[in-house]
């Protein structure tokens, strides 16, 4: 009776398994989407998350010092919510892209690119460090408001930075005009696919 | 190179007379069609084409909202001093409209980062609650 259990509690995982990975969404391994959603990842990091201005604004203390010499409690408690949400959305898009970058490096880079062994270990290396790094930046935040970790926020953003320009190598084939046609081509067979 | 010219152009004849930031975004955020996205000047277009003349719009509107994002919250929140005190309307019923409103969320150009946007908004909220914060802790005939 245990052991009918036993093969019953197994068959039902593995059917269970298959019907998840036949239901799972097709990735773009080696496709145009891949290719696409990668380039927008690295342009969204490079040039709308990364640059030093905006992560100085986001976190820069002079903002914090000014408030609480010039407004009232509610309106300080108003600014620490406000930062900190500015805060984690900045992480988590950072994030995000990292992950976007990670996954066509993963599935898709070594059909474009010549990567050697080397580079590629290392950037694997980077990306998982900095989808850690994230994790831990994103807690401190929300525990401890969005002036928690100045440290990691360098940290984290310095490291994004090197992590795009060795990951920009393998997606320099890929100019402008191709990749409008790209664009073209996935959002086509984004339509068709319905 | 038009627009590059259509840009110095617009930059010296009509933005150099809008030092503010603020200023400039709300006035380039105007020119452009809600429904369209496209930017519309006649003088500009005019003297070069429409279409140069609306990317043109679009650089010094993308360049407006960078310089925006770049100051400190000290600093936006003078500019907004200084931006009630050029409409001649009271200060009271600037921040209450504002507030209600939020203009600010249609003066972003297209493209912009979401991060970015959301910083912008997020210090427009702040900054007119400090301006409130003011308001309040003056007497009611300093305010007009």
């Amino acid at each position: 009776m245990i052991q009918l259990i036993f093969f019953l509690t197994v068959g039902v995982l593995l059917f269970s398994s298959l019907f998840f990975l036949a239901r799972r969404k097709p990735r773009p391994e080696g496709t145009s989407d891949a290719l696409v959603e990668a380039r927008q990842a690295l342009s969204s990091l490079q040039a709308g998350l990364l640059p030093e201005k905006l992560v100085k604004r986001v976190f820069d203390r002079g903002d914090w010092e000014y408030v609480k010499s010039e407004a009232p409690k509610p309106v300080r408690q108003l600014f620490l919510e406000e930062r900190k949400r500015i805060a984690i959305l900045w992480i988590d898009q950072v994030r995000n892209q990292i992950k976007n970058l990670s996954r066509f490096h993963r599935g898709s880079a070594r059909h474009y690119a010549k990567l050697n062994p080397r580079t590629e270990m290392s950037l694997a290396f980077s990306f998982f460090g900095l989808v850690c790094s994230c994790r831990a930046l994103q807690l401190a935040v929300s525990m401890a408001g969005p002036y928690a970790a100045p440290r990691l926020v360098g940290a984290v953003a310095n490291a994004a930075e090197r992590t795009c320009k060795v990951s920009e190598q393998s997606l320099a084939f890929l100019n402008a005009a191709q990749l409008g046609m790209l664009t073209n081509r996935a959002a086509g067979s984004a339509l068709s696919r319905g | 190179m038009d627009v590059e010219q259509a840009t110095a152009d617009l930059r010296n004849r009509t933005l150099s007379e809008i030092p503010r930031s603020l200023d400039r975004l709300i006035y380039l955020a105007s020119m452009r069609d809600y429904n369209t996205g496209l930017y519309y000047h006649d003088g500009l277009a005019s003297r070069f084409t429409q279409d140069v003349a609306c990317e043109a719009l679009a650089d010094c509107h993308r360049e407006a909202f960078a310089h925006l994002v770049a100051c400190s919250l000290r600093e936006l929140v003078d500019q907004m001093e200084g931006y009630i005190s050029s409409t001649h309307t009271s200060a009271r019923d600037f921040v209450t409209a504002w507030k209600k409103l939020e203009p600010y969320r249609v003066a972003v150009p297209v493209e912009t980062d979401p991060v970015t946007a959301q910083l912008l908004f997020s210090s427009f909220k702040i900054a007119l609650a400090i301006l409130e914060a003011r308001l309040s802790s003056r007497p009611a005939q300093q305010v007009a």
